[in-house]
């Protein structure tokens, strides 16, 4: 068998979460070299990387709810939203004008997750009564209430324009916002941060990987081929929509809290439109219903404003230089690279990184 | 009383534009299975033509309107043709996200543009002085929105016209009827496509020009009136014209009478909506419309086969 490892004997070790060497030996090179990274990187990288890793957990909710059970939802920013007020009210601080609780990250992280899922329950009875395009037009009215509710709800999001500020990092009633000190060696915030979001984020993306493989992950994937005749067959729409609903809302939940710590404060108007589109886009981008996929666009998301400013940098142009600013370059990239994949590869760069593996694999063979 | 036509008149002016739009939208989806987002992008854009040939170039107005709605009308044909002839039959959805792709790069490009000071777009009669109103009882009516709604009236009708006697007006209930036996009977499909996307391109650059015409101005927020047409659109049904036409009364009637009494409705109530609720309420109608009848009021009943 050491020399087959593509033979497999039995369906469960088929669909095992690592189902071979290659596979355990890359995932193990990358853990440890990511968290080498930490020591090495500068703050500037180790920031962005920490902002991908946490988006890449609210990519892989909406991959379960569009990419795995094929349910459009626009929704999704305003999930992300209410996980990311739910961590601030319940770890922020207090002040004149917003309520916070300042309350362990043990409760506020999954309760931020827990919230979102149980709002998301409200779309439950909708989703299954409603599929396609009107179910995506449902969704998009939903996030216009609750951005709006967002902005009004003053007491919780202190208002348009204004703000307040995230959840603070207490963990084990231990305030680790001066950094940690271990062995006479001081972590910073940033540092741990970053290994807050790793760790979040391998446990969720093998959650991912592992709901693939589950009974609940072959209901989704029959529900998006054909829902009717899923339901033929014995799968329950209604339990299985609304659970990709609250799944998806409790990635988003989480991966939005832990995004809200890093970037440390939040405006309500960041929760528009755009942002839905934008958890959308960056699972087009990565690869729709693919494990690896979000992981991708999440990075390629984070890393491309990050990738320009470099480029400006080492040559040396200055932003006023160019035709159109930082944000509106990023809108373009973005915006030309949603076309072009959803027209060149709809499978995503998870595609590209999948043909590339496979010719590597093949190599010298063409085949 | 008098805030009560005065609801209905603001009301009805909204629809007029909320109509153009709207009908951009459903001759779209109708002919091709694609749901546009494009088309408020395609609204400011068209503006935002008229305003830099009016404007920064000095050209005379209704040259500029004509030329700007024109080059909008090019815009969409241009958008068909690179963009969304790659991707015939493909899933609905997919094509709707490359929609939004289009409205980000577009949207971006005019952003720019615009800068952070609002844009006007030039003055169709200069005696009357920046598109002015009159005042009729108490009741106070713009020149702009007359104006809009003779021109949504006229379009209406244009249309019907264009849709009943005209030889493309009948290739184009055809291909929407069904585009393979369109293409038996010799209908060039493709060059319908082209000419939904060139006729939404025009409604859509007179929507924006009504949007942000007189003293409206062009900013970069304006598209977000346009887009509140989609709300009229699914309450009518996808695939209506009647249904857009008659969604996007709706929709601007509650719009109109929301902004004049939320605040009566509010101290009556003794609750809070909050700022910029007749914004919303739109998107609320569509939300409760899509639940109990999800294909609208005049949509066609999809049906499946498994």
């Amino acid at each position: 068998m050491r020399k087959r490892p593509n033979l497999y004997t039995n369906y469960r070790k088929e669909s095992a979460i690592f189902p071979n060497q290659t596979q355990k030996f890359w995932f193990l090179t990358l853990l440890l070299l990511s968290i080498s990274l930490c020591f090495i990187a500068s703050d500037y990288w180790i920031l962005l990387i920490s902002r991908s890793l946490t988006f890449a957990i609210g990519a892989w909710g909406i991959n379960i709810v569009s990419g795995l059970a094929g349910q459009i939802t626009l929704a999704h920013g305003s999930f992300i939203g209410i996980g990311v007020y739910t961590a601030a009210v319940l770890g922020g601080v207090s002040t004149s004008s917003v309520l916070g609780y300042q309350l362990d990250m043990l409760i506020w992280l999954p309760a931020a997750g827990i919230v979102a899922a149980a709002v998301s329950l409200i779309l439950a009875p909708i989703a299954v009564r409603l599929k396609g395009l009107n179910l995506g037009l449902v969704t998009l009215a939903f996030l216009f209430i609750c951005s709006h509710i967002f902005s009004n709800f003053i007491s919780v999001s202190g208002g348009a324009g204004i703000g307040r500020k995230a959840a603070k990092l207490v963990i084990f009633g231990k305030n680790l916002e001066e950094g940690f000190e271990i062995g006479g060696y001081l972590l910073e915030k940033n540092q741990l941060l970053y290994f807050i979001s790793l760790f979040f984020c391998i446990l969720m993306g093998l959650g991912f990987k592992n709901l693939v493989r589950s009974r609940a992950g072959r209901a989704y994937a029959g529900i998006r081929d054909g829902d009717i005749a899923a339901e033929a067959l014995g799968v329950n729409l209604f339990r299985y929509k609304a659970s990709a609903f609250a799944l998806a809302s409790f990635y988003a939940g989480v991966g939005g809290a832990l995004a809200s710590v890093i970037s440390g404060g939040i405006e309500p108007g960041s929760f528009n439109l755009l942002f839905s589109i934008l958890a959308v886009a960056i699972i087009i981008i990565g690869g729709v219903g693919t494990v690896l996929g979000p992981l991708f666009g999440a990075f390629f998301y984070i890393m491309v404003p990050g990738l320009i400013q470099y480029i400006l940098k080492i040559t040396s142009l200055t932003e006023s230089a160019l035709p159109l600013n930082l944000g509106q370059i990023e809108a373009m990239v973005f915006g030309l690279f949603i076309i072009l994949f959803l027209i060149f590869e709809p499978r995503g760069l998870w595609g590209i990184w999948f043909r590339l593996r496979n010719y590597f694999k093949a190599w010298p063979f063409s085949y | 009383m008098t805030i009560f036509l005065q609801a209905t008149v603001e009301g009805l002016s909204l629809a007029a534009i909320y109509s153009l739009v709207a009908i951009g939208f459903v001759l779209i989806y109708k002919s091709m299975d694609v749901l546009s987002f494009a088309q408020p992008a395609l609204a400011v854009v068209g503006a935002g033509l008229i305003s830099s040939l009016a404007v920064d170039r000095g050209i005379p107005f209704w040259i500029a309107l004509i030329v700007g709605v024109s080059l909008t009308g090019f815009l969409g044909l241009v958008i068909e043709r690179t963009f969304l002839r790659p991707m015939v039959g493909e899933p609905v959805f997919s094509v709707a996200i490359l929609t939004i792709g289009i409205d980000i790069l577009l949207r971006t490009t005019l952003d720019n543009w615009i800068g952070l000071n609002p844009r006007y777009l030039g003055d169709p009669f200069p005696k009357f002085g920046n598109f002015g109103s009159t005042t009729i009882g108490e009741v106070t009516i713009k020149y702009l929105e007359v104006a809009a709604l003779s021109a949504a009236i006229i379009f209406i009708i244009a249309l019907n016209i264009f849709f009943k006697k005209s030889k493309y007006g009948i290739a184009m209930r055809a291909t929407a009827f069904d585009q393979e036996a369109a293409l038996a009977q010799g209908i060039n499909v493709g060059r319908i496509f082209g000419l939904v996307w060139f006729i939404a391109g025009l409604l859509a650059a007179f929507a924006g020009f009504f949007i942000t015409g007189g003293f409206n101005t062009l900013s970069q927020t304006s598209f977000v009136v346009a887009l509140r047409s989609l709300p009229a659109v699914v309450i009518g049904g996808l695939d209506s014209i009647p249904g857009a036409v008659i969604g996007s009364i709706i929709i601007g009637l509650t719009q109109g009478y929301v902004a004049y009494y939320q605040y009566d409705f509010e101290t009556f109530f003794g609750i809070k909506l909050g700022n910029g609720f007749s914004l919303l309420a739109p998107y609320i109608i569509m939300f409760i419309i899509l639940i109990v009848k999800p294909d609208g009021f005049f949509g066609t009943k999809e049906v499946e086969r498994v």
